[in-house]
């Protein structure tokens, strides 16, 4: 490196008494702890799930989440991607692991436990994306432990849309397949075992300016109603967009210490690093909701009609959607989350109103009073990036036969003149008869 | 080492300036090590610094800069250039001097442009303060490269009128001179709603240890650093700009289509043992790519802003903060707040009237925007009460579950856990972490900025909010701090001779 003319060196100044942080943050220790301020999870849905023969529940109330690798999927052009997968060892879909995990619902106000571990060497972590429980239950593993074995515990009190994914070494672990979607329903999502299966389901809104959405409840959060402030929906759909650098998952992305230092390893002394690529993300796949998208990167590909998500993936729930196939005059949920490291722009072909940003319901009083929920008129592009998710309502007594568009943005250049480009355009079938 | 044994070492924090008016709130806190002044007196430069990893040899990696240097005595020079804090209606004088061997300039978007500053040259000039918000300071000539290349930093403008409320109809101070409805009403809410009990924004409280400051405010400047690209532009012709578009061919361009600059790979990578899956097979070059391998909040990554108490807020329940974040790089971050939503009080200028309430933002190239963290009690710990909720809550019997006592009382991992030391390596330190306070992340979730040249997030684009106690639950005001935090959360990266973490000691002042 060349001196500088002015002779300034900039040091790097230390953080006054986080030695210990500092040394745990490069990589922390596998641990096994007992979960503190323990109590005995409520969760239905395990139970609902065996009832309908979906699987066998060990832990009543419990999930069994287990994190594994050397799983492999096909990419556009048949070539294999190596992924790492979670999956609920409980329950026969996807006790082996899925791409992406599979979907947890969970009902607001119940304790909820995930027993979880790593099946493989490396170690893992859950981190419940936008629930925010205490650092223990976070699964970031420098703010508390990376595992070993942990059952994480929290209290879900927002219904809404989140996800779930591994916070170890995230550029890495997220990128390898290891998350799944969260949703949050209202508490007496379970409580009829006639119902709890299908649809229609309701989610958190606040809609008195949209009377095109019937069954919308007002009425007071605090009263106990477990429907204030929800709308009835009676189709959902998910689209989990993401997408993958085969290079990484076929060749470094499977090497547990790729992301450490390459030669020595001593934190802090000789932490050097291999050079050249983790900074370096070049996608050539992409997928929808576990779907791949056809083509070559930078050609329009368009996902296959009538794919839906199995109830053994949902919560015991049939019927979820990821292509969109539904009737005139009934209210359709869709749920989109950007995992992609690419951000993304979502286009409908119809009229939609954004009811929720990362499972905060636009409106409802009083904590999210300072804010309500906004039509978004056909043809104009929602723009966010990853970890993002938004709740979209649509409700249209005109038949539809169009797509929904989803563009991937190569995050180096977004808003630079000149500079930004779509890397990938998908299309998601969108019906209404 | 004891606390009596550092005390008595000069404090230097994150090198802020404020300019004009005096902000006594901002002058108190010791880890911004605040300078006051009336003219901005700067030098455009150059500098190297020490980055998050080494190199091989032992040798800290290292990066080439241009900077805006503060001519105040003793103020350190840095990569941003000073975080500036001014008072609408303050009229602020400028002496820039061109050190470097090419023009450049100093400019704030609808506030002030130099103009080109010749090699040698010092323009000086006077603008007044107008509106307030967050800003960029930045040289636009030659864009993006004098900005990207270091040449940028925070302007803070903070609203003139701080009398007493009363003077302001009932209304609460916001950060804005012309607050939409919903943003006032939420600065209204904090400490006066039965949703919102604790402070007001604009409310401090000099009683705790240490003092909550009112006006609490964050900058989280964010960027990308190459060493290779920036090194190239520093020994280019002297006189001449180095060319704008091979500049973002290199930092940002594709590398996976012909026509554009390819990957330049060392001899340790292992992209040259396979067929390559982007097309044409790239030559051995014995070093980096020019693509960013650093990637910064306020110059720090890692360790170095996760754990720095004037970027990371750390704050109690009820005492409810902004960050204010800007990108002067070129890469899209997406940036993740653990453990409390955060409000979206304003962007790029727009102070917002529809006030999303999100877990993750996106920051794209010179997007600015302020976020509203209201520092709750994070809401999805089992409770009784339901925050706003009717959730029964917790049986009877099962105590509390907030504050978190059991969880305090635990380390992660378990003490006598050792690993070698970065200071020593004949001396192992242990790594125990108490779990108290409540610690949380914010970083960027587009995580391919976590890596610093490869790596976990102890070398990225991240930083955080730590819990430090609730002013809600009565004797709850502190949750227990150990002695590391402590030294950390009174000195910062400011005190020269405590064990300190992650760095070299600098001289002592
Ligand atoms: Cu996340
Ligand atoms: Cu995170």
């Amino acid at each position: 490196m060349a001196l500088p003319n002015s002779g300034i060196i900039i040091p790097r100044r230390s953080i006054a008494g986080m030695e210990g942080m500092w040394a745990k943050m490069w990589d922390p220790p596998k641990e096994s702890p007992g979960t503190p301020e323990l109590l005995t999870p409520t969760n239905p849905v395990p139970a609902f799930m065996e009832s309908l023969g979906l699987g066998d529940v060990k832990v009543p109330n419990t999930v069994q989440l287990a994190l594994t690798e050397g799983i492999t999927i096909t990419g556009w052009n048949g070539a294999p991607l190596v992924i790492m997968a979670v999956g609920d060892q409980d329950m026969d879909a996807s006790k082996g692991g899925t791409y992406p995990g599979t979907i947890l619902r969970v009902p607001r106000g119940v304790i909820f436990h995930a027993e979880t571990q790593g099946k493989t060497s490396p170690p893992h972590t859950i981190h419940w994306h936008g629930i925010e429980p205490t650092p223990m239950n976070d699964g970031v593993g420098h703010t508390s432990m990376e595992i070993g074995k942990y059952t994480y515990q929290l209290q879900p009190n927002f219904i809404g849309s989140y996800f779930y994914h591994c916070h170890r070494n995230t550029v890495q672990h997220f990128e390898m397949g290891l998350f799944g979607f969260l949703i949050i329903e209202p508490p007496d999502a379970y409580a009829n075992p006639l119902t709890a299966g299908g649809y229609p389901r309701r989610t958190a809104a606040s809609l008195a300016a949209f009377p095109q959405f019937p069954g919308f409840v007002a009425g007071d959060l605090a009263s106990g109603d477990p429907h204030a402030y929800t709308v009835p929906y009676d189709y959902e759909a998910l689209w989990v967009c993401d997408d993958m650098d085969s290079y990484w998952h076929n060749q470094i992305g499977l090497e547990a210490r790729a992301w450490y230092p390459a030669i020595l390893n001593r934190p802090g002394v000789d932490d050097q690093f291999w050079h050249g690529h983790f900074h370096d993300f070049n996608p050539d796949n992409w997928f929808i909701t576990g779907v791949v998208v056809p083509n070559a990167p930078g050609v329009l590909g368009t996902i296959p009609p009538n794919v839906v998500v199995p109830p053994g993936l949902n919560g015991g729930v049939t019927g979820m959607q990821v292509s969109v196939n539904a009737q005139r005059g009934k209210t359709i949920l869709v749920r989109a989350l950007c995992a992609s490291y690419n951000s993304m722009r979502v286009t409908f072909p119809v009229d939609v109103v954004i009811i929720a940003w990362d499972g905060r319901a636009l409106g409802v009083p009083p904590l999210a009073r300072y804010s309500h929920a906004y039509r978004v008129p056909a043809g104009t592009p929602i723009r966010y990036s990853v970890a993002r998710r938004i709740d979209a309502l649509i409700r249209t007594d005109t038949a539809v036969n169009a797509f929904a568009t989803v563009e991937f943005f190569d995050t180096r250049g977004e808003n630079v003149p000149g500079r930004e480009r779509i890397v990938k355009t998908a299309r998601i079938p969108f019906v209404i008869n | 080492m004891k606390r009596r044994d550092f005390i008595k070492y000069g404090v230097s924090g994150l090198a802020t300036l404020v300019v004009g008016s005096k902000m006594p709130w901002l002058m108190a806190n010791p880890a911004y090590a605040a300078v006051q002044t009336q003219t901005l007196n700067f030098t455009i430069t150059d500098a190297v610094k020490e980055m998050v990893t080494h190199e091989p040899g032992n040798n800290l990696a290292t990066c080439y800069f241009w900077i805006y240097k503060s001519n105040a005595p003793n103020f350190p020079a840095d990569c941003p250039g000073p975080q500036i804090y001014t008072t609408v209606g303050d009229t602020i004088n400028i002496s820039i001097t061109n050190d470097l061997d090419e023009d450049h300039a100093f400019f704030i978007p609808g506030m002030y442009n130099s103009g080109p500053i010749a090699p040698g040259a010092t323009v000086t000039g006077t603008f007044r303060v107008t509106r307030a918000g967050s800003y960029l300071y930045y040289d636009n000539l030659n864009a993006p490269v004098n900005r990207v290349m270091g040449l940028h930093g925070a302007f803070i403008v903070m609203p003139a009128n701080l009398r007493g409320t009363r003077a302001r109809g009932g209304n609460r101070l916001t950060p804005y001179s012309l607050p939409t409805p919903n943003v006032q009403q939420l600065f209204n809410d904090f400490g006066r709603a039965a949703w919102w009990p604790g402070l007001a924004w604009e409310q401090g409280d000099a009683a705790a240890t240490p003092p909550t400051l009112p006006f609490r405010q964050y900058v989280w400047l964010l960027h990308q650093a190459s060493p290779v690209l920036f090194e190239e532009v520093g020994n280019f012709t002297p006189g001449a700009d180095y060319p704008a578009a091979a500049f973002m061919d290199a930092f940002i361009g594709e590398t996976d289509r012909p026509g554009l600059p390819p990957l330049i790979a060392t001899n340790t990578d292992p992209r040259m043992a396979f067929p390559l899956p982007f097309g044409p097979g790239i030559a051995i070059n014995n070093a980096f790519n020019k693509k960013p391998h650093f990637f910064t909040i306020c110059g720090q990554s890692g360790h170095f802003s996760h754990n720095h108490p004037a970027i990371t807020p750390m704050l109690r329940v009820g005492e409810p903060c902004l960050a204010r974040v800007m990108n002067a790089g070129l890469w899209t971050h997406s940036m993740h707040l653990h453990g409390n939503h955060f409000f979206i009080a304003c962007v790029n200028g727009r102070v917002q009237s529809n006030l999303l309430w999100v877990d993750t933002f996106t920051s794209k190239s010179m997007d600015i925007y302020d976020m509203v963290i209201p520092f709750m009690r994070p809401p999805d710990v089992p409770n009784t009460r339901g925050i706003g909720r009717a959730d029964p809550g917790l049986p009877a019997g099962l105590g509390a579950t907030w504050p978190p006592q059991q969880e305090f009382a635990m380390y992660q991992p378990a003490t006598g856990t050792f690993k070698q030391s970065f200071l020593n390596p004949l001396v192992n330190v242990d790594i125990h972490q108490r779990q108290s306070p409540l610690v949380y992340a914010m970083h960027d979730h587009t995580e391919p900025s976590q890596t610093a040249q490869g790596g976990n997030y102890n070398c990225g684009s991240i930083s955080g909010i730590t819990i430090i106690g609730d002013r809600n639950t009565p004797g709850w005001k502190d949750f227990p701090r150990d002695e590391d935090f402590d030294m950390m959360l009174t000195f910062g990266n400011g005190a020269p001779v405590t064990k300190p973490g992650g760095g070299n000691d600098p001289p002592l002042v």
